[in-house]
């Protein structure tokens, strides 16, 4: 990426608007209802945003791959509950009420592989069948609304599991799936801006023919980033339960909105990897606002500080969306022979 | 443009619509049935690979919809919700507009209703003229909520370019958490061991004729059989629904032929967001008498999506397709009591026929190569 492309407008805009909304916001704290802001953002706030973010910017760098090639897999949300449901299974399987850290990586892993079977379907039913991408994604989420609450009844007799046990931490005090989703967003942002199959999976989003005619099969392509999407979007709701450490299935589930939460971060951070990541911790820092509200003693409803993710998504979309979509998003491709 | 190319233009419109509708109905029919009826054989062998007996819960199934004469009125009484609340999704989709938010909607709405009836009922006399007052100001007042609610993602969408489905999930979560903290803070009954608000006045009732269900009103049916009528006359017999269904499928035609297509997005999104209100209006005053934690509270507006997905988006097709969703639900509450299959399978049913529903071509080959059907599958 040139100079350029990293200070355009566009790009400025984003940064511009992320300071604005942390600067309002620490503001309207800290006169307000005066609070001093370094009471609010303290060490442990930081390291409960990197975990909360954690699991929206893997799921949305999933969304970024499926949608740069063409394929808008709306179904994020209901393979996050997906994955979230089978690793507390998993665990639950394989040691109980009280798993080992073994146990937990392996339902992590075993969470991962389900989605992408799971995946695979909706994949075909996309590319193949030509399903309406939208209406087959809500029905991803219905399905997992219904089916993991549903199995998880069978199982323990109610809808959440009774305790489990959350990862340990790493360095710093910090979840090694931090580190790992580090790993993953840079791994991403190379992968698809330096090396032939990124651009390959931009030419299937933007001009599926050249690609075609170049000698590529687009459908692949597709099968591959929906596939990978649905993984990460798995991996996402394991790693979700693995901070929390018990599988809640009631109401929205315990993914509540996360999915759905990580399509915006990627179209906030413009179908780039590391904004796609940014804009996840700038949800996951909302989302940990009300435990902080709570620490430093203001006096919020839980219920309302809750909202603010939700809030701030819509003002950002608002403000933020004219991004400029690949431009086949939606689009069934046909070779034409 | 002349008003002679106009027309022109129009009817050119209106043959294509007349043929896409003729040449797909039977299909579109026979591909609703194929999805519901794949959708319960798979929730049958998840039943039986869960170790229940699948036959028992079918059997359960038809009997919780319609054993009964009390199975067939609780069967009524939740089609009134789905079939109000799956014309609002048909709107706003025939429209091209994805208003996932009716869910949010019915709830702002019912819980406008039941505010609105309580404050004025200090105002107005009581008995049957009161009542009377209270009730078309209660259900005026939930439209209005409702309208307005959705009219906001649809201004979002128009002049902020803001994608109306993840506006409209958002103001869902936000709907449910700020009628919820409403409904447990400042508007709880105090006397209630539950959380929800103060009662509807006794006599804020809609009149007991024909049914044995306190629940169940021939009004609310009405109202609803007036609604389908109403919204199909609007779509197909007047202009505006020409153009905003021709704004739907045909965005470039209809800018050519003058419509306002930001303009559009907007209305569509209010008057679906209207019938979501009065479907919460008809909610609070025919069914609860009060609101809830709206967390609580039915998934009618998410399961409208499927109804109005399964009818072809189409208020007409929306009666059958609700009432289907009524029964379900209906055997949904048979089956918590009477069984122990957990009832969030029918939830996990739904959401099947919504997936087949989206995949028509699924059907098509299928029934190609299978050889079965002629144009119908």
């Amino acid at each position: 990426m040139r100079t350029t492309t990293l200070l355009s407008p566009k790009r400025l805009r984003l940064v511009g608007l992320a300071a604005v909304i942390l600067v309002a916001l620490g503001a309207f704290v800290s006169i307000v209802l005066d609070v001093q802001v370094e009471r609010l953002i303290t060490r442990g706030f930081v390291t409960r945003s990197l975990e909360m973010a954690t699991p929206i910017a893997l799921a949305a760098i999933g969304g970024l791959y499926a949608e740069k090639s063409g394929v808008f897999n709306i179904g994020l949300e209901g393979f996050m509950i997906f994955g979230a449901f089978t690793a507390a299974a998993t665990m639950f399987m394989l040691g109980g009420t009280s798993p080992t850290q073994g146990q937990l990586w392996l339902a992590m892993g075993v969470a991962t592989l389900i989605s992408i079977i799971l995946t695979l379907g909706f994949a075909v039913l996309l590319i193949r069948y030509k399903a309406d991408q939208i209406v087959a994604g809500l029905a991803i989420w219905f399905i997992a609304l219904g089916f993991a609450p549903f199995t998880a009844a069978t199982i323990w007799g109610s809808r959440s599991s009774p305790g489990l046990t959350s990862i340990n931490n790493l360095a710093f005090g910090q979840s090694p799936m931090v580190f790992f989703t580090v790993i993953v967003v840079a791994a991403a942002w190379v992968f698809l801006y330096r090396t032939r199959y990124g651009y390959w999976i931009q030419a299937a989003g933007e001009n599926p023919k050249a690609l075609d005619t170049a000698g590529v099969d687009v459908n692949r392509v597709r099968y591959a980033t929906v596939i990978f999407s649905g993984a990460m979007a798995g991996l996402a709701g394991a790693v979700l339960l693995a901070h929390a450490g018990n599988w809640v299935g009631t109401g929205d589930t315990m993914v509540d909105g996360r999915g759905w939460i990580a399509i915006v971060a990627y179209l906030f951070g413009n179908y780039n990897p590391i904004g796609a990541a940014a804009a996840a911790l700038l949800f996951g820092a909302l989302d940990m606002l009300n435990v902080q509200f709570q620490t430093v003693g203001i006096e919020a409803s839980a219920r309302l500080v809750n909202l603010l993710p939700y809030v701030a998504v819509i003002i950002v979309l608002t403000v933020w969306g004219k991004t400029r979509m690949p431009s086949k998003v939606g689009e069934a491709y046909e070779t034409e022979e | 443009m002349s008003t002679d190319d106009r027309g022109r233009l129009r009817t050119l419109l209106d043959r294509a619509a007349d043929w896409l509708l003729d040449a797909t109905v039977l299909e579109r029919l026979a591909i609703a049935v194929a999805s519901t009826l794949l959708a319960i054989a798979i929730g049958l062998v998840i039943v039986a690979a869960a170790g229940f007996d699948p036959i028992r819960f079918a059997s359960q199934l038809l009997i919780g919809a319609i054993g009964s004469e009390r199975a067939i009125l609780r069967t009524l009484r939740n089609s009134v919700l789905f079939v109000l609340a799956g014309v609002a999704v048909a709107v706003a989709f025939r429209a091209g507009v994805f208003n996932i938010g009716v869910q949010g909607q019915f709830i702002v709405g019912g819980f406008a209703t039941v505010v609105s009836i309580i404050w004025l009922a200090a105002f107005v006399p009581t008995g049957a003229v009161g009542g009377m007052i209270l009730l078309v100001f209660g259900t005026l007042v939930g439209i209005v909520a409702g309208g307005l609610y959705g009219a906001l993602p649809g201004v979002l969408k128009a002049y902020g370019d803001a994608n109306e489905i993840i506006t409209t999930i958002m103001l869902n979560f936000i709907a449910i958490g700020f009628v919820g903290w409403l409904v447990a803070g400042p508007f709880s009954d105090p006397d209630a061991t539950a959380t929800r608000t103060r009662r509807l006045p006794a006599n804020v009732e809609l009149p007991q004729l024909v049914f044995s269900d306190p629940n169940l009103s021939i009004v609310g049916l009405a109202v609803t059989l007036v609604t389908v009528v109403a919204v199909a006359a609007l779509l197909t017999r007047t202009s505006f629904g020409y153009d905003m269904v021709t704004s739907g499928y045909q965005a470039a035609a209809a800018t050519y032929s003058g419509v306002d297509a930001k303009r559009m997005i907007v209305l569509t999104m209010t008057l679906s967001g209207m019938i979501a209100g009065l479907t919460g209006a008809v909610f609070v005053i025919m069914i609860q008498g009060y609101f809830t934690d709206p967390s609580g509270i039915g998934n009618y507006g998410f399961d409208a999506i499927a109804v109005s997905l399964l009818a072809a988006n189409n208020p007409i097709g929306v009666l059958p397709a609700g009432m289907l969703f009524g029964g379900l639900d209906s055997a949904g509450s048979h089956i918590q009591i009477n069984s122990d299959v957990p009832v969030q399978l029918i939830d996990g049913i739904v959401g099947l026929v919504v997936l087949f529903v989206s995949a028509p071509e699924l059907f098509r080959m299928t029934a190609k190569r299978t050889g079965l059907g002629g144009d119908s599958e």
